[in-house]
């Protein structure tokens, strides 16, 4: 593949994460109160197609937009702040997490994309992710690993089964509708 | 796309960014040993006092920190729950300071003078092919990809009201993305078409 | 005869795209100005001229592109050759119009500040210098495609294609930018489904099923089209199909 489509895709899925977390109509509802947006839906994408390489370089690139100030995070924040918030360990989860998801996606390039994709967003975009978020999130609200995980962690993770669902839907309708652009599987 | 950036010539305007940018790093070191109610609340008025030095506009910045209000008061919950207020209370505080001070960059330093300033980390990156021209044509795609992306979203939903009278549906989500991401290779193909992300005469 | 410095040969060139021989054996000289070319859905025009600035490889025979020959390379092909695509949000690469037009001529090496100075002469120089910092995605489609065609200029192609530019564009603007396009000097090849817009071109090139259908001026070629795809079109549905 070319050079230039490979920093286009790159450029394409730290946009669409973006896009996912700014629009407050794909936000997937509520869970006791705190809006659950679409924006780690993007990272699953990002690591399903692309793969653990392209898809790790476009949440980077996402999160160097955000660092120069660009409001592409969920709700519209940004800002070099949100790397020194308590949600900062659930971006740094957000690399890593779509990098497991790709690396998953990749080592099950042979299985059925449908089964490849539950077991690499519930894996890569949950666990990863939460891995990440919750010891930083008790590390600056002064918490333990269990009371963040209670706050940090466990409110949001329904949502997250819905959108690994819906990850899941997406990967299965592009594998058939556009089969080049699943690089992770070529 | 609105930035976080506020344009002006304050002192803190005018501030090299890498001064700023190493200052934030050893200021959120140095405070880790320093523990007590009364050093994050210092700690926290020192921020917002300079914000106040960029006036009115500057002070009104400080509304940044909104969207972690909910959180910072279920630390507190659970903080009081446990009987140790006091250590949520600093934790929020602290928490306060360093996401205003970090956001007091943003507020007074251009994307471009920020990027600038941060270029020289990435020069190591250049082995894996990732040139700082690369990196600012990436920047510049995805600022650009955003609302056209916002815009695809916009004209599905109204085709799909048009025929189910419901605005919104997690049934847009999977064309959505089949449709946007087939937008990728006519952009690569445009770049490709004027010289791709090398140039012709640079490389 | 011919400048082949200022002028297009295809000499037998086949062109296949995902495993099936989409242009076959095409030869055709094009020395003139400013050729249109016509076909229906399918029969081939995009991937021709796609090969001009080599975004598409050819697969056998040779191509010269004003000096330049298919051998040497796409990136070769794509200095000589400008190209206009049909829809400017698919070509628009940076958020603003000014970054749009200076990114070209960074292309060719031009330092930052020059580049942005140039392009904003350009702007002025078509009355809309006031765009230059505004998003391009609040421009309507007519700016756009300006946007898009300048940015291709600033670049000093010998050649421009266009293929089908202004299929989203109301007739105001389409006439506009026709006439801006007329008094170019580059070689224009344009791509259209909109025969009068080909009438006062030098040649004009019908394209049917991958190979050449008729080349010659446009009284004769555009007529002869018309005829042929409205005679019998209640019969002839199999151009829909394929297409
Ligand atoms: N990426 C592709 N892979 C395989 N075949 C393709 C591809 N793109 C186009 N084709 C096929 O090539 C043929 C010619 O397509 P092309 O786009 O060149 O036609 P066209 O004359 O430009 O049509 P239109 O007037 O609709 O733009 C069509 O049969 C089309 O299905
Ligand atoms: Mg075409």
């Amino acid at each position: 593949m070319s050079s230039d489509r490979s920093l286009v895709q790159i450029a394409f899925y730290a946009a669409l994460i973006a896009a996912l977390g700014l629009v407050p109509k794909i936000e997937l509802g509520l869970a006791g109160g705190i809006p659950i947006t679409a924006q780690s839906l993007g990272v699953m994408l990002a690591g399903m197609m692309l793969g653990p390489v392209r898809g790790g370089l476009a949440v980077a690139l996402l999160l160097f937009l955000v660092a120069l100030g660009l409001p592409f995070l969920a709700g519209g924040r940004g800002g070099i702040g949100v790397f020194y918030g308590m949600t900062a360990g659930y971006l740094a989860g957000y690399f890593f997490g779509a990098v497991a998801v790709g690396a998953i996606m990749r080592a099950m390039r042979n299985m059925n994309v449908v089964f490849g994709a539950i077991v690499s967003g519930v894996l890569g975009g949950i666990v990863v992710v939460h891995a990440f978020g919750v010891p930083v999130l008790a590390y600056k609200a002064d918490m333990t690993l269990y009371n963040a995980f209670l706050v940090g962690s466990l409110p949001f993770i329904p949502g997250d089964l819905i959108k690994v669902a819906l990850a899941t839907l997406v990967a299965h309708t592009i594998a058939r509708g556009l089969p080049s652009a699943m690089l992770s599987r070529s | 796309m609105i930035s976080l950036y506020m344009a002006g010539n304050s002192w803190a305007h005018r501030l090299p960014a890498r001064v700023k940018l190493l200052f934030l790093f050893v200021l959120s070191l140095l405070i880790i040993p320093f523990n007590t109610l009364w050093f994050s609340a210092a700690l926290l008025a020192f921020v917002v006092a300079l914000y106040a030095t960029l006036g009115r506009r500057g002070l009104e910045k400080v509304k940044v920190v909104r969207p972690l209000l909910w959180m910072m008061v279920i630390i507190l919950l659970v903080h009081a729950f446990l009987g140790d207020i006091e250590q949520g209370i600093i934790a929020v505080l602290r928490l306060l300071a360093m996401v205003l001070l970090a956001n007091f960059i943003s507020i007074t330093t251009h994307m471009e003078a920020l990027m600038d300033a941060v270029e020289p980390l990435f020069r190591p990156l250049r082995v894996f092919g990732i040139s700082p021209m690369r990196m600012s044509l990436a920047v510049a795609l995805v600022i650009r990809f955003v609302p056209v992306l916002l815009a695809v979203y916009a004209s599905l939903q109204e085709a799909y009201k048009a025929r189910t009278a419901r605005s919104n549906s997690w049934r847009l989500l999977a064309p959505f993305a089949l449709h946007a991401i087939k937008m990728t290779d006519h952009v690569s193909e445009a770049l490709t078409a004027r010289g791709g992300a090398d140039g012709f005469d640079r490389s | 005869m011919n400048d082949t410095s200022k002028s297009i040969s295809f000499d037998h060139v086949s062109i296949e795209r995902g495993g099936a021989t989409i242009i076959s054996d095409v030869s055709v000289a094009l020395p003139d100005q400013r050729v249109g070319i016509i076909g229906r859905n399918g029969s081939g025009k995009s991937t021709l001229v796609r090969s001009l600035n080599g975004l598409l490889p050819i697969s056998a025979g040779s191509l010269v592109v004003h000096g330049v020959s298919s051998g040497e390379g796409a990136k070769k092909l794509a200095r000589v050759t400008g190209f206009v695509f049909q829809n400017p949000d698919h070509q628009l690469i940076f958020p603003t119009a000014l970054e749009e037009l200076s990114f070209g001529l960074r292309q060719l090496g031009v330092g930052k500040a020059d580049a942005k100075a140039q392009g904003l002469a350009l702007l002025k120089e078509h009355g809309i210098a006031e765009l230059a910092e505004r998003p391009v995605h609040e421009l309507s489609e007519g700016q756009k495609q300006l946007i898009c065609i300048l940015a291709v200029l600033i670049m000093e192609p010998k050649l421009v294609v266009l293929d089908e530019p202004f299929s989203s564009l109301d007739l105001r603007t389409r006439a506009a930018l026709r006439r801006k396009l007329e008094k170019l000097d580059q070689q224009i090849i344009f791509v259209s489904h909109e025969l009068d817009a080909l009438s006062d071109y030098d040649k004009v090139l019908w394209i049917e099923d991958g190979r050449v259908k008729q080349l010659g001026a446009p009284v004769d070629v555009l007529a002869a089209y018309e005829e042929h795809e409205l005679s019998g079109a209640h019969l002839h549905f199999e151009g829909v199909a394929r297409a």
